[in-house]
């Protein structure tokens, strides 16, 4: 029952990808004109590349962010219950808030205080920069997803047994070598689960994206997700059904090649 | 008024899902005759009708955010008025896809008629209201508005309700101060701007970051004021598949020179314009820190609030050398529909009846700065518009080609980048291309 509550949608979804539906009344089939036209669409195609792009920059950055405060959260440093407690606030705000804010902030809040200190790059908001609003939607997402990949981490860090770093200590290894050649390795489950479910949440990101820049300037920040939905609110649902499809495709093989190492990792 | 709307609303008018799988409740009719007011997205689900003996219940889908209140009180005297045979529910849910995919459209429409209707026409999916059509008693020039549309033949699926129409508004004020009359030539009015630029005043006020500010201002004015908009549109559909940037009728050829008289335009906006949106316009525009703002009347009532004495005027844009080939931008901001599958057609045309008639259509209207679509409608009262109403008696007027455009093109968005530094050039072949690619599928 309940797999069948799952695939039959998913089935319901391609079978539709291969007609002219709008999403209810007639359809006509059209066989695979739907992919045809969709593989040689450059907004289909940018907005994988863009959707890719950010996925893959915000997976960097988040584990980064997030492994570097959980060492802080895991060293014996003052009020760290009450510095973990806030650290992991931006995971319980929804992300339209946080992209309302944050759009406030680099359009009117940055250049303000650019102008007010001199800085010309602040002046111009980065939202409104077709080259450069990516990089707003990659730190916002980031910021959003750091705390879950922090607990994840911390959770890691917790698992490796002190004496370890005891005996490293005897030996005279520097801070940096027992990072590098312990604590990274026998964390390193825990980092490939951060970077794979990671990933695969960002392709499908969505609403930080409505609430920074709704896809613009231009068309320049346009995730898939984002053409999916306006494809069913715009009467373009067949077409768009074939786009999640091949969407669809691409997560799954992301899952795969995650089952399959995390199965690898589980036997060393 | 979809997009304008939610431009004050909800500031993207996405993201709202509906009442998404509501099932329809088959045993209501106590409920019905208590009366009970289900506002919005539940009252959606809740609207199958009642069986056995009770009230019809029935829901008007209206979302238009500022006129709710209008409405509820409408529907107050209407429920007293039928008590205990028909009961209205005011749907204020946006999303109409998602209701006619359920298989559980409202019963009565009164919404904006733009592009997005028609799929909903075409299909056959709106009953035939030809007969009340003729009671409505629709002036000529705004029939010909929905019949710019494919309709469905034999069948007259809408009534229009209220029309807007829009132009450039302007600070009456500073164009006093600076002995600046209202050009009437696009010559004219580039001398205005750089005037007002000369003497420190930012000229426009533009709000690129919402990209349908762009589109419904900027562009479509600019459009409008220059070629016939139907006509293009109509071509383009002929042409189907076959279009292209090669064709005889494409908008690399023929929206090239308006949208570069837009983009001269555009150039006389004030700094920072790429970051600002709807609602800091209205602000700057009321304190007159810019002397013209290229929105609809939808934006006097916020600007009123910020700067109740600000004295706005309003003209069309022109956009070329010949005074009368000015005109002003319209549409259809309300108009009346019954789907094939309303749950009582008879209830939903009883009320239908009851908006019509015209003292309610009237009352709308004056309230809400629409112009009426009856034959015999007053002028319109509201001072600030008086301007406009001699371009709408002589139907001087175009629907914006914004609302025309299928949305799964993302016009607004190409708009805002041609404003925001991208290729004029490039963005309209990409146009071109993506209407090939809609009609080939």
């Amino acid at each position: 029952m309940f797999s069948l509550s799952i695939t039959l949608p998913a089935v319901m979804g391609i079978f539709y990808s291969f007609t002219d539906s709008i999403g209810f009344g007639e359809y006509e089939f059209v066989g695979l004109t739907n992919y045809a036209v969709m593989f040689s669409d450059p907004a289909i195609l940018s907005a994988y590349g863009f959707t890719l792009g950010v996925a893959l920059c915000t997976v960097v950055l988040v584990n980064i962010a997030a492994l570097g405060l959980a060492l802080g959260l895991t060293s014996r440093i003052r009020a760290r219950t009450t510095l973990r407690t806030v650290f992991v606030l931006p995971m319980v705000v929804s992300g339209i808030i946080i992209a309302f804010v944050f759009q406030f902030v680099f359009s009117h809040t940055l250049p303000a205080a650019g102008q007010a200190l001199g800085i010309g790059a602040l002046e111009q908001s980065i939202l409104a920069d077709p080259n450069l609003a990516w990089i707003a939607v990659v730190l916002v997402t980031a910021w959003q997803a750091t705390p879950q990949a922090m607990l994840i981490y911390i959770a890691g860090l917790m698992t490796v047994p002190k004496d370890v770093y005891e005996a490293a200590g005897i030996d005279g290894a520097s801070g940096w070598q027992q990072l590098r050649n312990i604590t990274l390795p026998l964390i390193s489950g825990f980092v490939l689960i951060n970077v794979i479910i990671g990933f695969k949440d960002f392709l499908s990101t969505y609403e930080i994206i409505v609430g920074l820049t709704d896809g613009g300037p231009g068309t320049a920040t346009r995730s898939v997700a984002m053409a999916i939905f306006a494809g069913f609110e715009d009467g373009d649902y067949a077409y768009q059904m074939a786009n999640s499809t091949i969407f669809f495709l691409i997560t799954l093989a992301i899952a795969l090649v995650q089952l399959r190492l995390t199965r690898g990792n589980a036997r060393v | 008024m979809i997009s304008e709307a939610h431009g004050a609303a909800s500031p993207r008018g996405r993201g709202s899902p509906g009442a998404v799988g509501s099932p329809r409740l088959p045993h209501l009719s106590r409920r019905a005759a208590l009366g009970t007011v289900l506002g919005g997205a539940l009252a959606s689900g809740l609207s199958g009708c009642a069986p056995g003996g009770g009230a019809s219940r029935i829901s008007l889908h209206q979302s238009k955010p500022e006129a709710i209140p209008h409405f509820r009180d409408l529907l107050e005297q209407f429920n007293g008025r039928h008590r205990g045979s028909i009961h209205v529910d005011h749907d204020i849910s946006a999303n109409l896809s998602s209701a006619f995919a359920r298989g559980n459209p409202p019963d009565l429409a009164c919404m904006n008629y733009n592009f997005e209707m028609l799929r909903f026409q075409e299909r056959g999916a709106l009953s035939d209201l030809s007969d009340l059509a003729e009671e409505a008693r629709i002036a000529p020039t705004v029939q010909a508005l929905v019949d710019q549309f494919p309709t469905y033949p034999g069948r007259t699926s809408v009534i229009p309700y209220s029309m807007m129409a829009a132009a450039v508004l302007y600070n009456e004020e500073i164009f006093a101060e600076h002995d600046l009359e209202i050009p009437t030539t696009y010559s004219a009015f580039i001398e205005v701007c750089e005037t007002l630029e000369e003497a420190g005043v930012s000229p426009i006020y533009s709000t690129y970051a919402e990209p349908w500010t762009v589109a419904q201002g900027l562009l479509d004015y600019s459009i409008g004021g220059s070629i016939d908009v139907a006509d293009f549109l109509a071509q383009l559909w002929e042409l189907g598949p076959d279009a292209g940037p090669d064709a005889p009728v494409s908008f690399s050829k023929d929206l090239r020179e308006p949208l570069e008289k837009m983009q001269r335009i555009a150039a006389f906006s004030q700094p920072g314009a790429d970051a600002r949106e709807y609602g800091d316009g209205n602000l700057a525009f009321a304190r007159g820190e810019a002397a013209m703002y290229f929105q609809g009347p939808w934006a006097l009532t916020d600007i009123a609030v910020a700067n109740p004495d600000a004295r706005i005027g309003i003209f069309p844009l022109p956009m070329t050398e010949d005074p009368d080939d000015r005109k002003v931008r319209v549409h259809l901001d309300l108009a009346l529909w019954i789907p094939e599958d309303a749950s009582d057609p008879g209830a939903a045309r009883e009320l239908l009846r009851f908006l019509i008639t015209p003292e309610v259509a009237d009352a709308y209207n004056q309230e809400h700065l629409g112009f009426g679509v009856r034959e015999d409608s007053p002028d319109v009262t509201d001072e600030r518009l008086q301007d406009l109403q001699s371009y709408v008696d002589r139907a001087a007027f175009y629907q914006g080609i914004s609302q025309a455009v299928p949305r799964t093109i993302p016009f607004e968005n190409y708009a805002q980048g041609i404003v925001t530094g991208q290729s004029l050039e490039g963005t309209l072949r990409t146009l071109d291309e993506d209407w090939a690619r809609l009609a080939r599928r």
